[in-house]
């Protein structure tokens, strides 16, 4: 509050002449004061409103939805074709079907010419082709300068609609594939992950299937044939186009070459997991000097109302890198890994997954994951401090607008969004949702989605070096779980059959 | 800085030519000498890309503080004076009584637990399990302090205010020439960065030095102890490189990495992170004069410093092959290394322009190795330019049956070929087409912009961004024919020779001399198609000839009678 002090000095008689030695000095930049703080800055405002799908969007005659976002900036344009169908529609006994199918569309020519004539083709006009299927969509992308522009889109839509499925190209494939499937227990994190989902999901879902060497010698040529049929038509298709070309004339330029190209059925959603995980500790026996640990739980879909919320605990626990309690715990004050935080991996379809992870010297992998547990009991005990919560606010807030930064991420952004479950203005009112968040939410969504006794800790390392903990006798594998742990088998790399003891 | 739009100073930075898209950057350098590299666009608007780098990297360091360079990246992000702690004067006490004990423990491992170890006492004198009760007890003690210190620490507060502020993507690392730190920032917050940055260039304060060496130790094992090749990719550079300072991981050696004062690390500050030794790059959405004026505001603090010292020792010429096997959990695989040239150096675009017809699905080694021969998976080159020296690699990964031995005759092969017989136009003509092509494609993040004008001063000139295209279309059939004879001949390469560890007995060939086992081993694939006469005929030939053989051949004729023994007695046995 501002009173008058008629008793004192006049503030001003000893003020003023300093402010004017400042006045003077401050133009010639040698006493130039800095901000003792960045708080102390005036930033002004970044007014932001995310772009909206629906000005960008066309539907061309054949029903294939389109983005166009032209940018002229750079002699350049960008196509990316999504299609609905990945590897959830691999049959059983052909796991690997819908990633040879993608991948044999890029290296097995079309029915019109050799591979050998596409690929040096495509190299002689410096277009980026490429076509691919993972486990919930299928891809295929083209950049191209816009000098070759209508040479190399023709070799493209070549591609999609009239793969060549060259025998001697897929023989070389499946070498590869096989190849890397002998590499399957080489790498410690790689035999994490696939364990993980196979206790996460169970084995016959497709988030944990993988090929064998049986299932992949079993895939014929026709089937791919059929698969390709089946997934790369014009009703399972979406279109995102950026870079420099005119809207009417690219509409144009599609509706000539779908020509004759019929819509099918689109492809159905992923299935959700019909299996629940046993919360416990499982470890694989591998002999490497330092322990590689998942610890979590199924998590909820974005439509949720709690996923929001949820994320923003995320970010507070173990999600937003230093500035989070897991990292902060586990690497800066303990120095015991180098990489240690958590995740909620989006889901869509069915529920996700939570997710803790670190690796750390055998002897301090009980420690770590005994801190770890720690923090999840304790953002569920308490509440979090108001400047934690800001300051993950305030991230999620400021950098929003990074989702749409380019043309190209707010292509992608529209293209994946199209068949994802609509949650209404879901982008246009997220900085508010998060705004309203507050320290009770944060706990309440913790109580009520996470919980240490019904997660499943998985570790692949050396189990006797692991197993009796530390030094100093902080913590031990023992204490968790009553001191149950199950041996998971190492698999064999071609067979996935269990081997060993 | 509001969000305004510029396009009109598009047509400054961006002028076409011969070589492609060009990148003109402002350059703008201060009286204390440090650079900054500034291009403003508006393709990504709101954000801006920004870093800096400092022209330190392993090359820099000597035998006893190998990988400093990296560690000291990681103390760049524990705050100021101003940023990290509640009360700065209680933080450097404290800080100074850690160092006194650490000084002792450090006294304590390099006399008498090296002197064990050397008796052959203790395996590791590095091993806390082989701490003495005297060790035990300083580390209580460290511990104690390290409690007190972390009660008035605020924990990451640099990565806090960054987070806060809506920077994002905030990270750094370390190679053999350069360290690099960059984020992105919302393209109002460039005051923020110039504060930040500034400040802990004027002001960095060494916390938690102890516990992060103990975080780069599990950065050690995760990149190089736990991964299939690691330690064994660090073996083959120190082999590869004799005299000059690649040898060293950047990383560092794990006595080294334990042994590191703050001391040292000061020093190295002091010397490297001088205003002369860096260079600031800024891409994205901004005004130039705003940039400037905030830039010589807050950067001008820094005080120019004496030049650091030259890199001085050489790269050995190398005189005679150099090889090893290894059996690991990988896949079987083979390099061959040979010296080539460093960064900007005359022969550079002929040598990676040489890897371009190499390279790519319709480059030699994927069509010969990979889909004629079916030999190998994979098999690619690559030129590495660093700045005193370069390498140049071939890599490959077998098929099927094949063996590295095999993979690496089959790139000697390829070798021979270019340098026997002119690459063809078209060949030349399609990676020309593709460079400029990639001259647009390269533009098209403001933080892949900012990587490269950093990269590229830092080894040399920001400028190497734009000559590089030009360089390569002006390279001919005839300029890759000499460097092709120059620089791979026998003597000069490295090779790795990787087998799979399959749980199997080890490879019976393994003990072998490496130029007879390729034959050994088509010898005894050649066993099950021969015919008992034919075996007969040859082991009467391999006995006629063991005496007259060399002492290091011995060894193998005995193998090669024993296996066709063998052969011999299964078909007799078959036949009764």
């Amino acid at each position: 509050m501002n009173r008058p002090n008629p008793g004192g000095p006049r503030a001003s008689s000893l003020v003023l002449p300093l402010l004017l030695l400042l006045a003077v000095a401050a133009p010639a930049g040698a006493a130039d004061e800095l901000p003792s703080h960045p708080d102390e800055i005036d930033y002004g405002e970044l007014a932001f409103e995310p772009p909206v799908a629906a000005d960008y969007r066309h539907v061309l005659s054949n029903g294939a939805v389109l983005y166009l976002l032209p940018d002229t900036a750079l002699p350049l344009i960008d196509v990316a074709f999504s299609f609905s169908g990945g590897s959830y529609l691999d049959p059983v006994g052909k796991e690997g079907l819908a990633a040879l199918t993608g991948a044999m569309m890029r290296r097995g020519g079309t029915t019109s010419l050799s591979p050998e004539a596409f690929d040096q083709k495509a190299d002689f006009l410096a277009a980026e082709i490429s076509a691919g299927m993972g486990d919930d969509a299928a891809q295929a992308g083209l950049n191209s300068i816009t000098a070759n522009f209508d040479d190399a889109f023709s070799l493209f839509m070549d591609m999609v609609r009239n793969p060549g499925y060259d025998a001697a190209r897929f023989e070389t494939l499946k070498a590869e594939v096989i190849e890397g499937m002998k590499q399957r227990n080489d790498n410690a994190d790689g035999i994490l992950r696939s364990e993980w989902s196979r206790l996460m999901y169970g084995e016959s879902h497709f988030e944990a299937r993988q090929g064998t060497l049986a299932s992949i010698e079993s895939i014929g040529l026709d089937d791919m044939r059929a698969f390709h049929g089946r997934i790369f038509q014009p009703g399972n298709l979406v279109v995102g186009i950026t870079g420099d070309f005119e809207p009417e004339a690219m509409i144009a330029r599609l509706e000539s070459a779908f020509a004759g190209w019929e819509a099918g059925e689109r492809a159905p959603t992923p299935p959700a997991p019909d299996h629940d995980f046993t919360p416990g500790v499982y470890f694989v026996e591998k002999e490497i000097p330092q322990g590689k640990v998942a610890i979590g739980m199924r998590g909820l879909t974005r439509d949720h109302p709690d996923s929001t919320t949820l994320r923003v605990m995320n970010l507070i626990l173990g999600g937003g890198g230093f500035t989070s309690r897991i990292t902060n715990k586990v690497r800066t004050e303990e120095g015991l890994a180098y990489s240690a935080g958590s995740m909620m991996r989006p889901s869509y379809h069915y529920p996700g997954e939570f997710q803790a992870f670190f690796q750390s010297k055998s002897s301090t992998c009980a420690l770590a994951t005994k801190l770890i547990l720690d923090e999840i009991d304790r953002i569920r005990a308490e509440p979090v401090s108001a400047e934690e919560l800001d300051v993950a606010k305030a991230s999620v807030i400021e950098t929003f607008p990074r989702a749409f930064e380019s043309k190209k991420a707010v292509r992608d952004l529209f293209v994946s969004e199209e068949w994802r479950p609509h949650v209404e203005g879901f982008f246009e009112g997220y900085r508010d949702r998060v705004r309203a968040i507050t320290v009770e939410d944060i706990q309440r969504v913790a109580r009520e989605h996470l919980d240490p006794a019904e997660m499943m800790i998985v570790l692949v390392g050396d189990w006797s070096e692991i197993s009796p903990g530390d030094l100093d006798g902080r913590a031990k594998m023992a204490d968790f779980f009553d001191g149950e742990a199950t041996e998971l088998p190492l698999r064999d790399p071609l067979t996935l059959e269990p081997i060993g003891p | 800085m509001r969000n305004t739009i510029r396009g009109a100073l598009l047509g400054l930075i961006l002028v076409t030519s011969a070589g492609g898209q060009q990148v003109q950057p402002d350059v703008f350098t201060l009286d204390n000498g440090m650079k900054f590299l500034l291009l403003p666009r508006t393709d990504q608007p709101n954000s801006i890309a920004a870093g800096w780098i400092a022209k330190v990297g392993s090359v820099n360091e000597r035998p006893g503080i190998t990988g400093i360079s990296h560690f000291f990246e990681h103390m760049m992000f524990k705050g100021t004076t101003t940023v990290g702690t509640s009360d700065a004067a209680r933080d450097a006490e404290l800080t100074a009584r850690q160092n006194e004990v650490r000084g002792r423990i450090r006294a304590l491992h390099l006399g008498p637990q090296y002197e064990r170890f050397r008796a052959g006492e203790i395996a590791d004198p590095w091993d806390p399990a082989n701490d003495t009760d005297e060790m035990r007890e300083l580390r209580e003690q460290l511990r104690g302090i390290q409690d007190e210190q972390r009660e008035i620490t605020r924990k990451n507060e640099f990565d806090q205010i960054y987070t806060r502020l809506g920077g994002s993507g905030m990270n750094a690392f370390t190679s053999h020439d350069l360290t690099f730190y960059f984020i992105n920032v919302p393209s109002n917050k460039l005051e923020l960065w110039t504060w930040m940055e500034s400040d802990r260039l004027t002001d960095s304060v060494f916390r938690e030095f102890f516990e992060e060496r103990d975080v780069v130790h599990e950065e050690r094992r995760m990149r190089t102890e736990s991964t299939p090749t690691g330690i064994y990719q660090e073996q083959f550079d120190a082999l590869f490189w004799q005299s000059s300072p690649y040898s060293w991981p950047v990383i560092g050696w794990p006595s080294d990495l334990n042994s590191y004062t703050r001391e040292q690390a000061e020093a190295y500050y002091e010397t490297y992170y001088a205003p002369n030794n860096l260079c600031g790059v800024v891409v994205g959405d901004f005004d130039l004069e705003e940039a400037k004026t905030l830039i010589t505001r807050y950067f001008s603090r820094l005080e120019r410093r004496e030049p650091p010292p030259p890199v001085i020792t050489l790269e050995m010429p190398q005189l005679a092959e150099k090889r090893m096997t290894v059996t690991c959990d990988c896949p079987p695989q083979v390099e061959v290394r040979y010296p080539s040239v460093p960064f900007g150096h005359a022969d550079e675009a002929a040598i990676e322009m040489m890897g371009e017809i190499l390279n790519g699905r319709t480059g030699r080694l994927y069509r010969s190795l990979v889909e004629d021969q079916q030999l190998a998976t994979s098999a690619g080159v690559r030129q590495d330019s660093r700045k005193y020296a370069g390498a140049f690699s071939f890599r490959g990964e077998c098929q099927g049956e094949a063996t590295p031995e095999m993979v690496e005759a089959a790139w000697y092969e390829q070798l021979a070929r270019l340098q026997e017989e002119p690459v063809a136009p078209e060949e030349l003509q399609k990676v020309k087409n593709q460079i400029l092509a990639d001259t647009y494609r390269r533009l098209e993040t403001n933080f892949n912009l900012l990587l490269q004008l950093g990269y590229y001063e830092a080894l040399g000139g920001w400028e190497y961004i734009n000559t590089y295209s030009k360089e390569m279309a002006a390279v001919e059939a005839e300029d890759i024919l000499r460097v092709a004879k120059e620089y791979f001949a026998p003597e000069k390469r490295s090779v790795a020779i990787y087998y799979r560890n399959d749980g199997a007995p080890e490879d019976p060939l393994a003990g072998f001399p490496a130029q007879i086992r390729p034959m050994l081993q088509q010898f005894v694939e050649g066993l099950p198609a021969m015919t008992a006469d034919q075996l007969e005929e040859a082991l009467t030939q391999l006995q006629a000839n063991r005496g007259q053989a060399p002492a290091e051949f011995q060894g193998a004729l005995d193998f090669m009678l024993e296996k066709a023994s063998a052969r011999l007695d299964e078909l007799q046995e078959g036949g009764e």
